[in-house]
């Protein structure tokens, strides 16, 4: 149950108190800013390698390698906006066709290159927010042609350099003022096709290429700075993107940054017909480690580029900026919220297990919904995050519970006659994204890898979702089945088959998911005493399964509810699972299932004032004297909320009710 | 059970399993996929159109290659 202050607990069990519903709409997606790119410059410089960066007074640094004269472009803009000379450049040094790299912190900036003989890295160094370099600076050497190169500056003057000679990748370090030596990944690879890099307690890495079946690959990994990962050491390689030899798929060009969240852009190139070098975006919530790897199913972004977009911004409030070589984006890191609560006349929702969804009507006689395109309505958008909290007018004032259900608003609709005008707001919960969510290719775990909560974290995450593992059980930390996601499946269908192997459920609440076992516990709050029922209902019924088979390749288990077969005789359900191999995972798997048809069936309702904590998978306590029920405790398996200010007002709760 | 239309990308005969595209994923492949024993080596020809018998949706190893054509 959400939390909620004294006052507020107090005034929803009072016979008479005043509603207070506050509903807000506002460009995000599960918690996390919509990035709305807007470009500010379009010019007609050839596509090549680049880089940008941007230091502590919020200029930005671009650099790319001018392919006609073998030289370094250069443009510090001071105050980037709408109109600022992004078509003017300095040139610098003079350049290899491979990466660069730009890194920046505070008033320091670097700029790391390939010269001419395509086997050094060479940097230039400022101390002015870019606006004038040092002298160069050779770091590197490589017995190979260096074709990547990524940067990192720290406030404490540490610098980080990965680049790429031949198909090795290297780190090298400054610390205290001293460079080091460059130490060679502990991987192989055939190619490597770029390399991105940003520090967020440890260095965190993406790399382009391809492995050594000819596979390309986009990886994800960490390279130790203290905080997640041991200093000076590899974390594994985690997949972010992968491509079969001879599918005429390739990665290349990452860009990384961790402004708000962990944000990712890359280059799919597909060499067949018809051809596309396309940029790929894709992002996770910061609550997430790097390590969990939760990328949502890249977005393609609306150009044509080998070379990538590179991704840069100060920090977390913004803005975010994106450059190439002919053009400059901006997007803001901070969403309006556009506060409806005024205008609410009706509101409706239904929260279930497997999805919610609300109905929000606002009066529209003033006509400030009618242009939803423009103005302050303009936020109000198919994709955008409605946010609503039933509290009480209390005696502190209009209180809502903070951590309030959000909704992803599908559709609206304007209405008229009879005197009035409204607009009807139609929104689901975030299972609707889960829905939604289509496997772009097949995704294959090989048996003893992922367990159950890190195949649907992957899931969730594909979907937008952050999924925390709140307290799984050890049946699904045991399971690390051989599994597959088919093109085409939706992710509903894939959380089911997952969800279907243990007794263990996803809450989906405000900020993303939470997985966990629903052990029968304590109860977390009272119907029937000071909290009054408005009217009820309650069902007994005898269960629908109440023996399980499991039959692994080479064993079988069973489970039985000895009570209910002596009532009804055994009603049985088999699994066949060749993921099924030991006799405990056996027995477990058995469990599990008949605890699975034990939580499913709905056996009453509870209508109530609103209790504005409720959530699914709460457990309860309803005294029920009509119906012969004293601290009886029931499991919350769906909450109807209705609210309304038309005719009669309305505002009640209605809780569907299962076993604990 | 499902049946999933694809392409025999690579057969293991010491295995007798196949890798398939399995219609829709353009760059990924299915590996290790069981071949019925009744469809001769020399037809697992890479190119090749194939049906895939999942048993179990979601286990790729309880699958077979039930059929191969041109």
């Amino acid at each position: 149950m959400r939390a909620l202050t004294p006052t507020l607990l107090e005034a929803q069990k009072q016979p008479s108190a005043q509603p207070y519903v506050r509903v807000t709409v506002s460009d995000r997606i599960v918690a996390l800013t919509r990035l709305r790119w807007e470009r500010l410059y379009t010019g007609g410089e050839t596509d090549r390698y680049h880089a940008a960066a941007m230091p502590g007074d919020g200029s930005l640094l671009r650099a790319r390698v001018e392919p006609s004269t073998s030289t370094i472009a250069y443009q510090r803009v001071a105050n980037p906006g709408a109109g600022s000379a992004f078509g003017s450049w300095s040139t610098l040094d003079s350049v290899a066709n491979a990466g660069l790299a730009l890194a920046a912190s505070g008033a320091n900036a670097l700029l790391a290159f390939v010269p001419l003989n395509g086997v050094q890295v060479r940097i230039r160094e400022s101390s002015d927010y870019g606006a004038s370099f040092g002298t160069v600076q050779i770091v590197a050497g490589a017995g190979a042609f260096i074709g990547s190169v990524a940067a990192v500056l720290k406030p404490d003057g540490t610098a980080f350099l990965i680049y790429a000679a031949g198909s090795t990748v290297f780190v090298l370090k400054r610390t205290g003022g001293t460079w080091g030596s460059a130490v060679a990944w502990p991987y192989s690879a055939s190619q490597i096709t770029g390399l991105a890099c940003w520090h967020s307690g440890d260095y965190l890495l993406a790399i382009a290429g391809v492995d050594g079946s000819g596979a390309a690959r986009l990886w994800a990994a960490v390279y130790g700075d203290g905080a997640t990962q041991a200093v000076d050491t590899w974390s594994v390689l985690r997949d972010v993107a992968q491509a079969d030899a001879g599918s005429n798929v390739t990665f290349r060009a990452p860009s990384l940054a961790v402004l708000d969240t962990y944000r990712l852009f890359f280059v799919e190139s597909y060499s067949g017909s018809v051809a596309y070098d396309r940029p790929q975006w894709t992002w996770f919530a910061p609550s997430q480690s790097f390590a969990a790897n939760a990328w949502r199913e890249p977005v393609p972004f609306d150009l044509n580029t080998a070379y990538g977009l590179a991704l840069t911004g100060a920090d977390a409030l913004g803005p975010a900026w994106l450059s190439m070589p002919s053009g400059v984006w901006r997007a803001p890191l901070t969403t309006a919220e556009l506060d409806l609560s005024d205008d609410v006349l009706e509101l409706s929702s239904e929260l279930r297990r497997d999805g919610g969804r609300a109905r929000v009507v606002l009066r529209n006689d003033h006509g400030r919904y009618t242009g939803l395109s423009t103005g302050a309505g303009a936020v109000i958008r198919a994709g955008a995050e409605l946010e609503f909290g039933a509290g009480y007018v209390t005696s502190a004032g209009p209180e809502a519970p903070a951590a309030a259900p959000r909704f992803v608003i599908g559709g609206w609709e304007h209405r008229s006659g009879d005197g009035e005008a409204t607009v009807t707001l139609f929104a689901r919960d975030a299972w609707s994204l889960v829905e939604r969510w289509r496997a772009r290719r097949q995704f294959a775990w090989a048996a003893g890898t992922d367990n159950l909560f890190q195949i649907l974290r992957f899931v969730f995450g594909r979907a937008g979702i952050d999924l925390i593992n709140t307290g799984s059980s050890a049946l699904a930390s045991a399971l690390r089945p051989a599994f597959t996601i088919h093109p085409g499946q939706d992710g509903r269908r894939v959380v089911a088959a997952l969800l279907s192997l243990t007794a263990d459920v996803v809450l989906v609440s405000a900020l993303g998911a939470s997985y966990y076992e629903p052990v029968a516990g304590a109860t977390t709050y009272r119907y029937g005493g000071d909290h009054a029922i408005t009217r009820a209902r309650f069902a007994s019924a005898g269960r629908a399964v109440n023996r399980a088979q499991v039959f692994g390749p080479s064993v079988v288990a069973e489970s039985f509810a000895w009570d209910d077969i002596g009532d009804q005789f055994d009603r049985l359900r088999q699994a066949h699972d060749l993921n099924v191999t030991t006799v405990a995972l056996a027995q477990d798997r058995a469990a599990a299932l008949l605890r699975r048809e034990e939580l499913s069936p709905e056996l009453g309702e509870l209508v109530s004032p609103v209790n504005c904590g409720q959530e699914l998978y709460d457990i309860v306590a309803v005294t029920d004297e009509g119906a012969g029920l004293s601290d009886a405790s029931f499991r919350v398996v769906g909450i109807d909320l209705r609210f309304g200010r038309r005719g009669r007002p309305t505002y009640e709760q209605r809780l569907l009710l299962g076993s604990v | 059970m499902t049946v999933r239309r694809g392409v025999l990308k690579g057969f293991d005969s010491a295995t007798y399993t196949a890798t398939v595209q399995v219609a829709g994923s353009l760059a990924v492949w299915l590996s290790s996929v069981p071949v019925a024993r009744n469809i001769a080596q020399a037809e697992l020809v890479a190119g090749r159109s194939c049906a895939v018998v999942f048993l179990e949706d979601g286990n790729p190893k309880d699958a077979v290659v039930a059929a191969v054509w041109t």
